[in-house]
């Protein structure tokens, strides 16, 4: 049978033409393997081979116009290679070459349709942003681990060369995506939790399942100096539309917010209503005060307790939406206000 | 004082109609007339009853279902142990979990009802059951226990204009009515197989706990703990063995995927899992019940603390958290890891995860602290769901969906797509029964 054929990308340095002095240095096309490659033919025990490397000065390949001028010659090459595969670094910690892979990886992978893959340190610049676009393996931070970087890109690079299924992160070997799948394990989710705990109570390791997040705090923001000079702005997580809901705001997992306006002459439980899915809205069906406490923010005008107050409110539906949505109207609602000269919120959760 | 529980075994292995309900050899007979009479008594608010049978294997959808429950009798019990199965709910709220309890095996009973979509529920969100499905072929089949079960449908038609506290009253207590007169056909019989339950300390191993959070958050929205919702409880500590009784049951119908059925409280993963590990790993020291989306910080604080303070006092090194509802339980089930964590008692827990389509969208979890390091995923309710067309539909023929945008009303055995699993019926995995989980790629 026909060997599999890879492709490989590495940078000057790598091609043993120099260091930063080389940088500008354009591109050169060997036969076969050269540089770190070498080390990988013998991990996949005749089954491929690296048929042809390319390689490009670091500034080189990142600077926009000569990546243009670059980019038809090396399709070109790439596509006459025909190979299974194209591997790219390992880049390691550097953050030019890594970007230069990711963007290697990105360019053949999305104009021929051949996969790819790059290793890098998993803080190099290019995972994240060819993170989804290219699988990455981790690599040590330098060069010098080598030996322990090279066997899981070439075991995922003989993977992808044969077009098999690719497993997991944790089981290939990969930096994650981001990307997570619904899929059916061996076992309930019951016995894991046990499994886990158990170990956890012996000492033994475990991984958790869910990525523990960065801890975020919110700084509260500091207190309102003189509000009688302040114009006051209504928000409410609570659901209250007007009735029939105009803005289709759902229920539960809000991705929108509405910005309404209050007349007095109609502002009672005949033309508003909450859609919050997630608590007892009898009495915000009322009285819609109940959220948005218009007239006692109107008395506080009067009694000069604070400036003034927006004639309109803001409202969504503040139940099971996940928190980068949640960042995301809360910022676009403070833009609106403070374009309008809103300094403070009377917010209204539920 | 520990309990000692024999659970006997009776399997359901075919269903067939008879001039009278018997049970024999894996064989259940019904009438239906004769269980409509069994349930009259509790149906005051109920105009009509009808029966089906969802057999395991068939290519199905089931709709409109409300509770599941697990049909079982008490066939003895101690002399001043005198809890019945389910106590509270038909009999005195008596203390349950001693004696000998017999159970249809491989067998549930379910509520399925469209309940009305009026104007004393008509935009509150808490007081509206939304249509909770359940697909027995295909991936979704994992979510819940019931593609493997024989499932007796009892179908409910409310009487016009009565409440929804009358509703849900005369739901439960039909069906509770119907579930123990098939139970208790098997009285006198030998089981096909038993099981002891029974956890006298088991010296030299850790001390562990299973807290369960659940739902309370008014009709339809409720969870009964010995006949009563439990809206102002303390946390609580029950046996083990209570669980497996019946001695908490569901009202809860308003976010399907945000549930579990009376069937899987007492058929509880977890609590039988910690059983299987009782003395050999473990040392299964106890149930914390609690009530999960806590109103406020105030009663987050006392309820988190409390819950640390039960598992201190009996002694536990380790705790499973578990909860029931979205991410207000979450902030509740994380508040108690962290107290936990911090008077030196290890946790573990599961829970869903959010991510949008695919995982990258927003956080993966509405909170979470530092201490929560052992963190099982059942999967993401975030996913869109595709649901193959089926043979059959159960429960009703048409779903009542999206009610606050007016109404959508497909033939339940079309071809249905769902932006997420929220109307899958324990699709939040909330119970660890399913094997469903995420996987990072």
């Amino acid at each position: 049978m026909a060997k599999l054929r890879a492709v490989c990308y590495i940078n000057q340095f790598f091609a043993g033409l120099g260091g930063e002095e080389k940088a500008h240095e354009g591109l050169s096309v060997y036969e076969g393997a050269k540089g770190p490659s070498m080390g990988m033919a013998p991990m996949w025990k005749g089954e491929m081979e690296v048929v042809l490397t390319l390689s490009c000065g670091d500034n080189f390949f990142n600077l926009e116009e000569q990546y243009e001028s670059v980019k038809p010659e090396i399709l070109r090459l790439v596509k006459d290679a025909a190979p299974d595969v194209v591997i790219a670094g390992p880049a390691f910690n550097a953050g030019r070459y890594g970007v230069a892979c990711g963007k290697f990886c990105d360019l053949i992978t999305s104009q021929l349709g051949i996969p790819s893959v790059t290793s890098m340190f998993p803080t190099n610049p290019g995972v994240e942003m060819y993170l989804r676009k290219t699988y990455i393996t981790p690599s040590a931070e330098t060069a010098a681990g080598m030996r322990t970087t090279l066997p899981r890109l070439a075991a995922l690079a003989l993977k992808l060369a044969k077009k098999e299924t690719i497993g997991p992160a944790d089981v290939d070997g990969y930096i994650p995506s981001g990307v997570r799948i619904n899929e059916v394990d061996a076992k309930s989710a019951a016995t894991r939790v046990v499994d886990m705990l158990v170990a956890k109570l012996q000492g033994r390791p475990y991984v958790t399942e869910v990525p523990l997040r960065k801890d975020e705090r919110v700084a509260p923001a500091p207190a309102i100096a003189d509000p009688s000079k302040i114009r006051f702005g209504l928000i409410t997580t609570g659901g209250l539309v007007p009735k029939g809901n105009p803005d289709k705001i759902k229920q539960y997992a809000a991705d929108s917010y509405g910005t309404y306006p209050i007349d007095p002459s109609t502002w009672d439980s005949a033309h508003y209503e909450s859609v919050h899915g997630g608590y007892d809205t009898t009495a915000v069906n009322k009285d819609p005060q109940r959220l948005i406490a218009y007239t006692a923010a109107l008395e506080l005008v009067k009694q000069g307790v604070i400036g003034s107050v927006t004639p309109y409110f803001m409202s969504t539906s503040g139940i099971g939406t996940n928190v980068g949505m949640g960042r995301k109207l809360g910022a676009e609602m403070a833009e609106k206000l403070k374009g309008d000269g809103v300094g403070a919120v009377f917010l209204t959760s539920t | 004082m520990s309990m000692h529980l024999t659970r006997k075994y009776y399997p359901v292995r075919e269903l067939q109609e008879g001039a009278t309900c018997a049970y024999s050899g894996g064989v259940l007979t019904v009438n239906y007339e004769e269980l409509l009479a069994v349930a009259k008594p509790y149906g005051k608010n109920i105009s009509k009853i009808w029966f089906e049978v969802c057999r395991p294997g068939e290519d199905a959808r089931i709709v409109h279902v409300l509770d599941t429950i697990q049909p079982m009798v008490k066939a003895s019990a101690p002399e001043n142990w005198g809890g019945k199965e389910y106590p509270g709910v038909l009999n005195h709220p008596y203390t349950c979990g001693n004696g000998v309890t017999h159970l249809l095996e491989g067998f549930a009973l379910m509520e399925c009802c469209a309940l009305p979509w009026d104007e004393y529920s008509a935009s509150s969100g808490l007081l509206y059951a939304r249509d909770a499905v359940i697909q027995t072929t295909g991936f979704y089949s994992h979510y819940t226990p019931f593609a493997d079960t024989l499932n007796l449908i009892v179908n409910f038609e409310v009487a016009p204009g009565k409440s929804s506290e009358e509703y849900d009253n005369d739901i439960r207590k039909s069906a509770m009515a119907i579930a123990r007169h098939l139970a208790a056909l098997t009285l006198g019989q030998e089981p096909e197989r038993e099981e002891v339950f029974d956890n006298t300390p088991a010296e030299g191993l850790p001390k562990v706990a299973l807290v369960w959070m659940c739902q309370n958050q008014g009709i339809y929205a409720d969870t009964l703990l010995y006949g009563l919702p439990i809206d102002d409880i303390v946390p609580t500590l029950l046996e083990p063995n209570e669980m497996l009784d019946g001695a908490s049951v569901s009202g809860n119908y308003v976010w399907p995927t945000f549930k579990i059925p009376t069937w899987v409280h007492v058929n509880g993963p977890t609590v039988l899992d910690l059983y299987s590990r009782h003395g050999k790993e473990l040392n299964f020291a106890g149930v914390i019940f609690a009530r999960s989306h806590q109103p406020s910080n105030w009663h987050k604080d006392r309820c988190a603390q409390l819950i640390a303070k039960i598992a201190g006092q009996i002694g536990c090194e380790g705790l499973i958290m578990q909860w029931e509802g979205g991410g207000n339980a979450c902030i509740d089930g994380m508040l108690t890891v962290q107290n936990c964590e911090r008077r030196g008692i290890r946790a573990a827990l599961f829970t869903f995860e959010f991510g949008g389509k695919d995982g990258t969208e927003g956080q993966l979890l509405v909170d979470d602290v530092p201490e929560a390091d052992a963190v099982v995923s059942g999967g993401s309710w975030e996913r869109p769901v595709h649901l193959e067309p089926v043979k059959v539909a159960y429960g009703g023929q048409t779903l009542r969906l999206d009610k606050e945008k007016g109404g959508f009303f497909p033939d339940a055995t079309g071809p249905l797509d769902f932006e997420t699993n929220v109307h899958m019926y324990m699709g939040g995995n909330q119970s660890g029964y399913s094997k469903i989980t995420a996987h990072a790629y």
